[in-house]
């Protein structure tokens, strides 16, 4: 028999703080539970142990991986681990969340002509000839300005503070109707617990009658980011666009380029720089590949499969893949018929004469709604617009016909 | 039930076969009288566990599916209001006076599956089934936070009702949702895994008792292939069995048998799956 004659709950509180090193979150309800669990019965053997154990301190499958690390560090054979977070490798903490990694900031770009002092953003355009009699083209805000630039042009505070714009506009986000009503006055169904309750004032007779309507929720939104070597000048501007979707409509992000990274909860960080900096550190194979079809294939068969259930679905990239155009026909017809809408931003698509000649979007296009162009914080503000209009049905009709046409 | 072994018998005798985890999770969460939440993919038995354990305690199995906008009306309790209307107008009638007191009795209350399990009168608990609970929305999880924690549930109109007993309560997810934290804190944790090609033809034995035993062998063996493969919907054990009763109904021995193609609608769920599936049949070697 194991473990006779010992402190049970000092065994537990160590253990469960090596679990924590390990990041594994576990509070002291799980803690007590596996005092009693262990008071339950003799722990005979080691399995019985460690499925007492398991059952007892984990909650969540994704924490099953350093679980098992710690356990046979601890109780088994396998040699300790170093007692430190570090040692255990955030990818086996969150395993459900598929890996992909983005780049880290683009080189900075010192504004004021290579003078040691940073000045404020110019508020009018720059003029092509240096003549200085030229009358300056005067922009409403600085923003402005840099709105129209592309993203490879901006400093990284200019995108944050871009990203942040871009996230106050987005105000009225596309609404679905649920199956949970609220007491509403313009509702047809009658709420018979309100209304009684109301009757009581009246001497129980129901006077007046209280109305219930089902409630709109925002529609859930997917985002699919490529963050390969052909988008790398987009890729901080597009986690920006993630995080301002993360934060308004709840939307679920994911990153990809060979293979596909979640990202929602590293973007729900209230700092917006702290939020891009630890989705860059969490997406590991950035400015690599591409694999477009495979990643929405992945999507697809993964558990957050069901989140694109009537979502409106957002896949920004070049359209540029390296698995074949058929591949990316098959995913994108399920991914259509699984979604409420399908938008594709594409950086090049603003471009004079362009045209989708690339094979993965040319196959892509006949499943999408529409095809935005995405170079600038201006562009993406207005496909953010545009999003904002798919909220009432004929809007979205009329432009199904307009684009069909 | 004393221990994990006599729960993986008894469970055994009811026809359904558990490995030791999950016998320790449902002999701890009968233990520690705490709830407990199965996750797993979709047909590894989550369902069925609670079903076997209902039938292994000889206990009524009271099952809540959830869906969007579930209330409290429906999984809780609800008040008959047509009911409490009718008193209102005989009262009337009498020229009686109604308090609250008068309405919002026991008698005008409607027990909902929670209510009722709560409730429950008898010698053995009940096992309550809260089936796919990702289904329902966030605010239904707030609702179910006094039920897990203490097993009771506060009625505002007429007080807090506590289960004599506790039941036994199951939770199933299919993880299309992230739960919260404060309901993963309040219930143990199993994750089913697919069973091993060897225990998942043990499995099918018991359910189709019919079936040829190198059928039900190279059928598990090849369903476990399959999952390998690209699918959109991997076959879960219950698609398995499905198949194993499809194959043996029509009397197929093996699976080079040409009729098995117009059987493989059980285990491959979309057109996709289909193909790919078909073209993993072992073909007949000439």
């Amino acid at each position: 028999m194991l473990l006779r004659g010992t402190d049970r709950a000092a065994l537990a509180v160590a253990f469960v703080d090596r679990l924590r090193h390990a990041g594994v979150p576990t509070g002291l309800t799980e803690t007590g539970d596996f005092v009693h669990a262990l008071e339950a019965g003799p722990m005979l053997t080691l399995d019985t142990l460690y499925w007492t154990a398991r059952i007892s301190l984990v909650r969540r499958q994704p924490d099953l991986a350093p679980f098992d690390k710690v356990f046979a560090a601890v109780f088994a054979d396998a040699p300790p681990l170093p007692f430190i977070r570090e040692a255990i490798a955030p990818a086996a903490r969150r395993d459900d969340d598929v890996q992909v990694p983005v780049p880290a900031d683009t080189d900075e770009v010192t504004d004021g002509g290579g003078l040691p002092w940073a000045t404020l953003p110019p508020a009018v355009e720059a003029s092509e000839t240096n003549d200085g009699l030229a009358i300056p083209d005067r922009r409403p805000s600085a923003l402005a300005v840099l709105a129209e630039l592309p993203f490879d042009d901006l400093d990284p505070t200019q995108t944050e503070l871009l990203g942040e714009a871009l996230r106050a506009t987005l105000t009225h986000w596309p609404t679905r109707r649920t199956r949970r009503h609220a007491a509403n006055p313009s509702g047809r169904r009658i709420a018979l617990r309100p209304t009684l309750a109301r009757a009581r004032r009246t001497g129980w007779e129901p006077v007046e009658l209280v109305r219930e309507k089902a409630l709109d929720r925002p529609r859930r939104a997917v985002l699919l980011c490529d963050v390969s070597e052909s988008m790398r000048a987009q890729a901080t501007a597009y986690l920006h666009l993630m995080r301002a979707f993360t934060l308004v409509a709840d939307a679920e992000v994911f990153a990809f380029a060979t293979t596909l990274t979640r990202l929602t909860p590293a973007l729900r960080h209230a700092s917006a720089a702290q939020a891009v900096a630890r989705a860059g550190e969490l997406v590991t194979d950035r400015f690599g590949g591409t694999r477009i079809a495979t990643n929405v294939a992945a999507l697809l068969a993964s558990h957050h499969g069901n989140a694109l259930r009537g979502a409106l679905v957002i896949v920004a990239s070049d359209g540029w893949d390296s698995d074949p155009p058929d591949r990316m026909a098959a995913a994108m017809a399920r991914l259509r018929r699984r979604a409420h809408r399908v938008l594709w931003l594409n950086p090049r698509a603003g471009a004079p004469g362009y045209a989708p000649r690339v094979a993965g979007m040319a196959a892509a296009l006949p499943f999408c709604d529409r095809l935005l162009p995405a170079a600038t914080f201006a562009d993406l503000t207005r496909a953010a617009h545009l999003l904002q209009a798919l909220s009432t049905r004929q809007v979205a009709r009329s432009r199904e016909a307009r684009s069909g046409s | 039930m004393n221990d994990p072994d006599h729960v993986k018998s008894k469970l055994d005798a009811v026809g359904y076969l558990v490995d030791d985890g999950l016998a320790m999770a449902m002999f701890l969460a009968m233990r520690l009288g705490k709830p407990l939440l199965l996750e797993g993919e979709p047909g590894v038995g989550k369902t069925a566990a609670a079903r076997a354990l209902s039938m292994a305690l000889e206990t009524p199995l009271i099952r809540l599916q959830c869906y969007e906008g579930l209330t409290a009306g429906e999984a809780l309790y609800e008040w008959n209001y047509q009911r409490q209307l009718l008193a209102i107008r005989l009262a009337e009638s009498r020229h009686e006076t109604l308090t609250d007191a008068d309405l919002f009795t026991a008698e005008f209350l409607q027990d909902r599956p929670i209510l009722r399990a709560v409730r429950h009168q008898g010698p053995t608990p009940p096992v309550l089934l809260i089936d796919e609970i990702d289904r329902a929305d966030d605010e239904f999880e707030a609702l179910l936070f006094e039920f897990l924690g203490e097993a009771a549930i506060t009625v505002p109109e007429l007080g807090t009702f506590t289960a004599l007993r506790p039941p036994v309560v199951v939770l199933t997810s299919n993880r299309s949702r992230d739960l919260h934290d404060a309901l993963r804190r309040r219930c143990l944790y199993h994750w089913i895994e697919y069973p091993a090609p060897v225990r998942a033809a043990e499995i099918v034995r018991r359910s189709v008792p019919g079936a040829a035993e190198p059928l039900i062998r190279s059928a598990t063996e090849f369903v476990g292939r399959v999952r390998g493969l690209e699918l959109d919907k991997a076959p879960g054990l219950a698609e398995t069995i499905d198949w194993v009763s499809a194959l043996s109904a029509l009397g197929v021995a093996d699976l080079t048998d040409a009729a098995v193609t117009g059987t493989l609608g059980t285990i491959a769920k979309t057109p996709d799956d289909r193909v790919a599936v078909a073209s993993a049949v072992p073909q007949e070697n000439p």
